[in-house]
């Protein structure tokens, strides 16, 4: 099966986000902008552009419900933009970094995102009304070195990081005030803010691309190893598999489905993993013919869209 | 003897293969900055094991990756006195002007005749393959440039010396 449709907006994307409505696009063109394009008519045409960072911006996400954008940058900002007419306006966000921000996800309820940074910290911020700024909280102490992905858990309290350490680690980022408390005792709600529930020691070199399935159940990375992990019952006894392959590492994971989840990386060639009856994870095959591809890893997360589009398509 | 040429070539390519997977990486040490990690060694965590591929034990090549940046170091043949001096002065000349190679360091790394650096910004103008494929060519023509000086030396030399010992006839 070949890409549903391919079209070069700029020579390198380093981030990109879809809409709710997957009719218009946002990215990073390698510069310190966000270019938004819009699907009119089979042609891809620029809406707007957005200014405000210095460096380069490392990650975006297009919030689905509130149609809101965040972005982080390497210049230790991050900005949350609201669509109000025609024009995207920037909010303040007080992220207290004094790093890169390296990635960033809006969390399952859209109160809350978390931004992974090169200072070895996860922000989690949240809104404050009064002051119409957004705050952060840090999980500070816990990472060795830069966190590269954050992915929450459905429930909107547990957050998956990876680090250029090698491990996974699983978060609380319960806030008072914040996050509801759930009636009825359940461990990862009474964990205290930046509790770390589990740490998983699985790669031995660094990780990336860390999603959790859409029910919560399993856990999904990639290691530079050229390996992929499935973690199932995240908790105190996980029970992970490996998958390896023999080509070049994965950058970015993909849930699917519950069964199916796609990685992208260095071959810019997506690949396929499904699990069978028992739960037993494999690759099954490319995506794309094998052919050299003019771009390097930027593509991953190219690619990644083009698949959630497909999804949501299907 | 050709053969191991190819082969150690073939094992080069590879090698490269797997180790130019690097990604844009500020820097965990100041803010605001990018640097090459495999230059700077300030994190052992985002450095890679090097590797070196010998041919013999003259020829050998250190390849070493991190997350945004490559190191090729290579040394070249040099059989006797006058190869030592021809590949001197042919790398030296080569190294002056790093500029316009783009991916040639100015210095080599120590107990090496050339060294590359090759960073993510690189991959991202240029494609990888297409860069690999350069690396490989450059060490072939190296050695051929080499061989070619030497023989026109010594051809230039005995033709000199012809000329002059010609007036003694």
């Amino acid at each position: 099966m070949a890409a549903v449709a391919i079209h070069q907006f700029a020579q390198c994307i380093t981030c990109h986000a879809w809409s709710p409505d997957h009719s218009m696009v946002a990215f990073c063109p390698n510069n310190n902008e966000v270019h938004i394009y819009k699907l009119v008519r089979e042609k891809w045409e620029k809406l707007h552009v957005l200014y405000k960072h210095d460096q380069i911006v490392s990650a975006i996400d297009w919030s689905l419900r509130s149609n809101k954008i965040v972005t982080a940058s390497h210049d230790r900002n991050s900005y949350v933009w609201n669509q109000e007419g025609s024009e995207w306006v920037p909010t303040l966000v007080i992220l207290r970094l004094n790093r890169a921000a390296l990635c960033v996800q809006w969390s399952p309820k859209e109160n809350k995102f978390a931004v992974g940074s090169g200072a070895k910290t996860v922000c989690i911020c949240y809104y404050e009304e009064e002051n119409n700024w957004w705050v952060s909280k840090l999980i500070r102490k816990k990472h060795n070195s830069s966190v590269t992905s954050v992915a929450w858990h459905p429930n909107n309290i547990l957050i998956a990081t990876t680090s250029t350490d090698g491990k996974c680690r699983v978060f609380s980022t319960f806030i008072k005030g914040v996050d509801a408390r759930a009636t009825g005792i359940s461990s990862s709600n009474d964990a205290k803010f930046g509790e770390q529930i589990v740490q998983l020691d699985l790669s031995s070199t660094w990780t990336f691309g860390v999603k959790w399935s859409p029910s919560g159940n399993t856990l999904a990375y990639a290691g530079h190893n050229s390996m992929i992990y499935f973690v199932d019952d995240v908790g105190p006894s996980p029970s992970a598999q490996s998958v390896a392959f023999r080509d070049l590492p994965l950058r970015d994971v993909l849930f699917v489905s519950d069964r199916m989840a796609i990685g992208v990386g260095f071959d810019c060639n997506p690949m396929v993993f499904a699990a069978d009856e028992r739960g037993i994870w494999s690759f099954v095959r490319f995506l794309d013919e094998r052919k050299i591809a003019p771009s390097s890893s930027k593509y991953s997360s190219q690619l990644l869209g083009s698949c959630t589009a497909n999804r949501n398509m299907e | 003897m050709a053969n191991s040429l190819r082969s150690y070539l073939t094992c080069i390519r590879n090698t490269l293969d797997a180790a130019m997977c690097l990604q844009n990486f500020p820097c965990q040490e100041v803010e605001r900055h990018n640097k090459p990690e495999v230059e700077l060694k300030t994190s052992p965590e985002l450095l890679l094991n090097p590797i070196l591929i010998c041919r013999n034990e003259a020829e050998k090549c250190l390849i070493e990756t991190s997350i945004n940046s490559i190191r090729v170091s290579i040394k070249v043949k040099q059989a006797d006195e006058l190869e030592n001096i021809l590949a001197k002065k042919f790398l030296r000349f080569l190294s002056m002007r790093a500029e316009a190679f783009q991916v040639l360091r100015r210095k080599p790394v120590q107990g090496y005749d050339l060294s590359f650096l090759i960073t993510n910004y690189h991959c991202e103008d240029m494609q990888k393959h297409k860069l690999i494929d350069f690396i490989v060519q450059f060490m072939e023509d190296i050695d051929k440039e080499i061989s070619e000086l030497k023989l026109s030396v010594n051809t230039r030399g005995r033709l000199v010396a012809t000329e002059f010992l010609k007036q003694f006839i």
